[in-house]
């Protein structure tokens, strides 16, 4: 892996991780406690028709795909507050038009053709530096913008009637959320692709709320898993030569299913001691 | 807090529906200061409705609402509320001083807690006897040292009126005992407004009671009287489901 780092494609690609990794454990976070995962994925694949869009109207990407799935998570958000039981068929709906709009405008583009696996799994190899750049800004906006509502942010997620009875602005702050969500996968996509961004969003943080205390100790280990799993998914990628993104989700899905067993063997054995102790009771 | 002649809630011709199912019809009565009030009535009767209604949370379709004489959502500070499900989002990862600290939170002042928020926070859990749990894992808890830890964060509010739904549901009853006397406590400084079943455990501080079922039936009786019985018959499902206060008014009157 140490003489991999002297390519520049691998050391951008490490670096990709890193920020990626960063901001999709801080949002991740919320995104898991909210049970807001759906969403993501809706928004996340809304945004391919902004790329569609973009490309049929010459605009650049940046625009077309920000403008879309801020689009979309606005109207998603607005019908997630209006009637949250009916949300999900919304976000179905909005997840599958975003994503057919996006293949029917490529189609109408003449000459272009858009390979959708690029977008879907990304090409973390190939990430420019200027790329790099722009994740470092988002991550310093996300965490600047996280650690000032951080209170705020854990009232609505533990309980969204007590915060707005204490003057919290609920609905301000969960467009500002989503809107972050929003702009944080379009950066991300652009690096590693949008079903990784699924993965790190939803995997990390998942494995991490069971042994955390509070929403900013789950914050800090889901980036330090998400972490591990990029360098262990790159390391994989390099060594065997196999695409990196579907490498580092199942250096991720090890990591789920891992912890899973773990609780399994942990709850086994935690049972048995009871039963032990009620028979060293009985006695 | 100075003793007025303004009611402490008052609702005058209320109307409420959930997509156009009518949940509450026609309610009017008005809460004073310093009152006990008892919500009661079947499951499904609107009682979390008027509670969630009182406390601003829900919109009436027609009708007014006036809590402290303004509308309830410019005053919700001055409400501490402790909502029904307690269960909610158990696998969140927060200890119970930070859910308590939540009763702190003010609009327009999110910079970090202070020593004082912290000092009330710790004030309040000494109060419901939860003090040495301040770290613990709110998943940790047992249902009825949850509720406790949610009656702790209304009471950090220090609010005028505390408002519980149905807080008693998962408390065994020597829990329910205790929290009641708690409340008796609380009674003194502040207005009680509670969703419950316990009638019998609590009959002697309710000072007023209402009866849920769509429509609102109030007493304001000091004691629980032959009124309870009138309201009984607007009140059957409780009544049968519960024959609690039938045993109110033995106890009270000394016999039928």
């Amino acid at each position: 892996m140490i003489e991999a780092l002297q390519f520049e494609f691998m050391r951008n690609a490490l670096f990709a991780g890193l920020f990626a990794s960063l901001i999709c454990g801080v949002i991740g976070t919320f995104v898991v406690v909210n049970r807001l995962v759906f969403l993501a994925g809706g928004i996340a694949h809304a945004a391919y028709g902004g790329i569609g869009l973009a490309l049929f109207l010459g605009i650049p990407y940046i625009i077309g795909t920000l403008g879309f799935s801020l689009g979309a998570a606005l109207v998603m958000t607005a019908v997630t507050l209006r009637a949250a039981h009916r949300s999900d068929t919304f976000i179905g709906v909005l997840w599958a038009v975003g994503m057919a709009v996006g293949v029917i405008l490529i189609d109408l583009t003449p000459g272009y053709n858009v390979d959708l696996m690029s977008y879907l799994f990304g090409s973390i190899l190939a990430v420019p530096s200027a790329d790099i750049w722009w994740m470092i800004a988002m991550g310093a906006a996300v965490l600047i913008l996280t650690l000032y509502y951080y209170r705020d942010l854990t009232a609505i997620s533990y309980d969204v009637e007590f915060a707005r009875l204490r003057g919290v602005p609920v609905r301000g702050l969960y467009f500002l959320f989503m809107a972050l969500v929003a702009v944080s996968i379009v950066f991300i996509i652009r690096v590693v692709g949008l079903i990784l961004v699924i993965a790190l969003l939803s995997i990390p943080p998942y494995i991490a709320e069971k042994y955390a205390g509070s929403l900013g100790i789950m914050m800090g280990i889901a980036v330090v898993l998400s972490i591990i799993f990029n360098i262990a998914g790159l390391w994989l990628a390099y060594v065997f030569d196999l695409t990196s993104g579907p490498c580092i989700i199942l250096a991720a899905a090890a990591g789920f299913f891992i912890s899973l067993a773990a609780d399994a063997i942990i709850m086994k054995s935690r049972k048995y001691s009871d039963n032990s102790d009620n028979k060293v009771a009985a006695k | 807090m100075s003793k007025t002649d303004e009611p402490v809630i008052s609702v005058e011709n209320l109307f409420f529906s959930y997509n156009r199912t009518p949940v509450l019809e026609d309610v009017t009565f008005r809460v004073e200061e310093k009152e006990f009030l008892a919500i009661i009535g079947p499951n499904g009767g609107g009682k979390s409705t008027l509670v969630k209604l009182i406390l601003g949370l829900l919109k009436p379709d027609s009708g007014k609402i006036r809590a402290f004489g303004k509308a309830p959502e410019k005053v919700s500070h001055r409400f501490g509320y402790v909502p029904q499900d307690v269960a909610i989002n158990r696998a969140f990862p927060i200890t119970v001083m930070d859910v308590v600290l939540m009763g702190r939170l003010r609009h327009r002042k999110r910079n970090r807690f202070t020593a004082r928020d912290r000092q009330a926070a710790a004030h309040a859990l000494e109060i419901i006897g939860m003090a040495g749990y301040e770290k613990r894992k709110i998943d940790d808890l047992s249902e009825g040292q949850r509720e406790r830890v949610f009656i702790a964060r209304a009471l950090t509010t220090d609010p005028d009126i505390l408002i519980l739904d149905e807080p008693t549901a998962s408390v065994d009853t020597g829990g329910r005992t205790e929290l009641y006397s708690i409340l008796r406590d609380l009674n003194l400084t502040k207005t009680i407004i509670i969703v419950s079943h316990d009638l019998m455990v609590m009959s002697s501080y309710v000072t007023a009671v209402a009866c849920v079922n769509r429509r609102v039936h109030y007493h304001d009786e000091g004691e629980i009287t032959q009124d309870m019985i009138d309201m009984g018959y607007q009140c059957p499902v409780e009544l049968i489901a519960h024959g609690q206060p039938h045993r109110i008014l033995k106890t009270h009157e000394g016999g039928p």
